[in-house]
């Protein structure tokens, strides 16, 4: 009786999945506008981060607030090796991740003997020692200055350029290919022996113990692929915007939002970073854009030749870091498990008649 | 020489560090909860101070009686309307309400006034007195013998009266206290007002000698966590003590290193405190 069910319920997803990557891969042959072309590109790297600290935060349930230390890392080893050594980003990514795991399994080796609340505290530090490093070692990092690129050498494979980095487009297919990979690691983790190990150490890292998972090894494991990708994210911003500082790459507040892109969309599920990036990307883009206030004056709450409404249109472009802390004190509130809990409880709360689905436990701290 | 001299400031400073601090254990000792949004209300407290001086000359140091009811009240609000809702949340999400609420805090004072560094300069900013052969900063001095005052009003208030016997009986075992008919629901309260009060008058103290900006409270933050953890999570003494540590070890790094990396010596000696005595120097183990 379930079996033609399920198949018939497994055949739609894998359609729809189907047409949205063809729709993707398809995307910038038809529309060239390069600021549609950006929000996706952006779109793509924040699933990968959100993806990124997903396998630690979500499958381990290890709260890293600081993830920037390995954004910055990847970012600055790539940059510094293409503006200062020369060294062609395809090669120097590699480089910089293989960088960004070492420290990663060392940070890790260290804090991963602290649980709960101080362990969060202890990555903030280990990012703000970065932070102070990258800031304080001008010889060697530019310091506060920043690196600025000067250009991306083409990338040719066999005396044919494939690439030569000037328009959007192969940031777009490097941004698909690699959230692609990122989701793909998710699911794996999600379906393997190792992801379940993972998820043994979140639900009661003691019992887990117990059981010879080893918490250390497997603690470190969860960072290092968490980390390799960060890595990943960070040398492909970097390479993208063209221009990176101690101030955009490697503060507290990129730390949060790699926590608050799964926050939203729900922790520890395969497609909430997707979900939070689905609602990050386009809130914040709609704020630079100034498309808030346009429409707080149209709807006529305010007008725009009032002081209030003056004000406003100045100062919105500004307030994505205000609307970033308004949703999140939102979503703890009332939507702990993200958007798609809520959307799963609200799902299952109107057809009594299917069976409940079992309820993540959200009962086990570990301070 | 040298050592004297910086040795002294940083104590001075560590004084600020440790009004900081007492607040945040406070309100961890009571609750449970971590507050990230802790440097935010110094920067608060900060903002009050500069506008109670510029708009109606109220000097910096005399503003504190105005600042502590504010900020008082201003905690009281922040814990009934969002920090109780999430006492039996998991860990992480308390730390991101907070983190949130911090976000909301120094983003709505950007919005308002503008991201700009603003000087409090006061007539005795940059005076100093000759002390036993060591030269000391005055608003140093002046704020660190409010910060004693205050500190020890406070030891009195916790020991001596009964509202401060049912915090501590609170923070020792709350439901106990629950049986023993304790109010603790409102002892949460009192003790973030008085949280978010501490951390605005430390706000209000060091705004004479330091810069004014919307993002000023993030260093606060984590300088308190130091604090608090190097004296022990829970322990007023503690965080005493390990603000004026964290005061003397910046100051000295900054004058026999350099002061861009006096932070870096700061988040190390965290780390080691973390790693070989996550206790602190006189806290029970709550690991």
């Amino acid at each position: 009786m379930r079996l033609p069910l399920a198949r018939g319920f497994a055949l739609a997803p894998l359609l729809a999945l189907g047409t949205g990557v063809v729709a993707l891969v398809a995307f910038p042959l038809a529309v060239t506008n390069p600021y549609a072309l950006h929000v996706m590109i952006l779109l793509f790297l924040t699933v990968i981060q959100g993806e990124s600290w997903n396998v630690l935060g979500g499958y381990t349930g290890q709260y890293s607030v600081g993830h920037a230390a390995y954004f910055g890392l990847g970012a600055y080893v790539t940059l510094m090796l293409l503006q200062f050594r020369q060294v062609p980003p395809w090669w120097g990514v590699w480089i910089a991740i293989l960088l960004a795991v070492a420290v990663a399994i060392v940070i890790g080796s260290i804090t991963f003997r602290l649980r709960g609340p101080y362990f969060v505290l202890a990555s903030i530090a280990v990012a703000e020692i970065f932070r102070l490093i990258a800031l304080n070692w001008t010889g060697f990092t530019n310091g506060a200055e920043g690196i600025l690129l000067n250009e991306i050498p083409p990338l040719r494979i066999g005396g044919r350029t494939i690439t030569d980095f000037v328009s959007k487009v192969p940031f777009y297919y490097a941004g698909l290919a690699l959230a692609a990979t990122t989701i793909a690691v998710n699911w794996g983790v999600q379906h393997s022996k190792l992801g379940y190990y993972f998820q043994a150490i979140r639900e009661d890292q003691d019992a887990a113990h117990s059981l010879g998972i080893s918490l250390p090894v497997y603690k470190n494991i969860a960072l290092a692929i968490s980390a390799f990708f960060t890595a990943w994210s960070g040398a492909f911003y970097g390479l993208y915007v063209g221009f990176i500082d101690p101030g955009t790459v490697l503060p507290v507040e990129v730390s949060v939002q790699f926590v608050l892109i799964c926050i939203i969309g729900g922790i520890g599920t395969i497609a909430g970073p997707m979900v939070g990036a689905l609602v990050l990307v386009p809130l914040s883009e709609a704020l630079r854009a100034n498309l808030l206030s346009d429409l707080l004056f149209k709807i006529g709450i305010v007008s725009e030749d009032t002081p209030t409404g003056a004000f406003l249109k100045d100062n919105l472009a500004h307030a994505h870091a205000l609307i970033y802390g308004i949703l999140v004190v939102l979503v703890i509130l009332f939507m702990p498990d993200g958007v798609l809990g809520f959307a799963k409880k609200l799902f299952s709360g109107r057809r009594r008649q299917t069976p409940a689905l079992p309820e993540v436990s959200s009962e086990k701290g570990s301070a | 020489m040298v050592f004297l001299q910086s040795l002294l400031s940083g104590v001075l400073v560590g004084g600020t560090y440790a009004l900081v601090g007492i607040g945040l254990t406070l309100i961890f000792g009571v609750m449970r909860v971590i507050n990230f949004a802790h440097g935010d209300l110094l920067m608060i407290g900060m903002y009050l101070t500069f506008y109670l001086f510029t708009l109606s000359g109220i000097d910096p140091f005399l503003s504190i009686v105005i600042v502590i009811p504010l900020m008082f009240a201003f905690g009281a609000f922040l814990q009934r309307t969002f920090i109780h809702r999430v006492l039996n949340a998991l860990p992480q999400n308390q730390i991101l309400l907070t983190i949130g609420l911090g976000l909301i805090m120094s983003n709505t004072v950007m919005l308002v006034f503008t991201s700009d560094y603003k000087i409090l300069s006061t007539s005795y900013s940059s005076g100093s007195v000759q002390l036993a052969g060591l030269s000391v900063s005055e608003p140093l001095l002046v704020s660190f013998v409010i910060t004693a005052a205050i500190t020890g009003a406070l030891y009195w208030f916790l020991i001596k009266t009964d509202m401060g016997q049912a915090i501590r009986a609170t923070a020792q075992d709350r439901e106990a206290a629950q049986l023993m008919g304790v109010n603790v629901r409102r002892m949460g309260v009192i003790a973030f007002g008085l949280g978010a009060a501490l951390a605005g008058t430390a706000g209000a103290l060091i705004s004479p000698t330091y810069y004014i900006f919307p993002q000023v409270g993030g260093a606060f933050t984590l300088k308190a966590f130091v604090v608090v953890v190097l004296g022990g999570m829970g322990s007023i003494i503690g965080a005493t003590v390990g603000g004026v540590i964290i005061g003397a070890v910046e100051s000295l790094s900054a004058s026999y290193v350099s002061s861009g990396l006096k932070d870096l010596f700061v988040y190390v000696l965290f780390l080691l405190v973390l790693l070989l005595k996550p206790s602190g120097l006189l806290g029970k183990s709550r690991m």
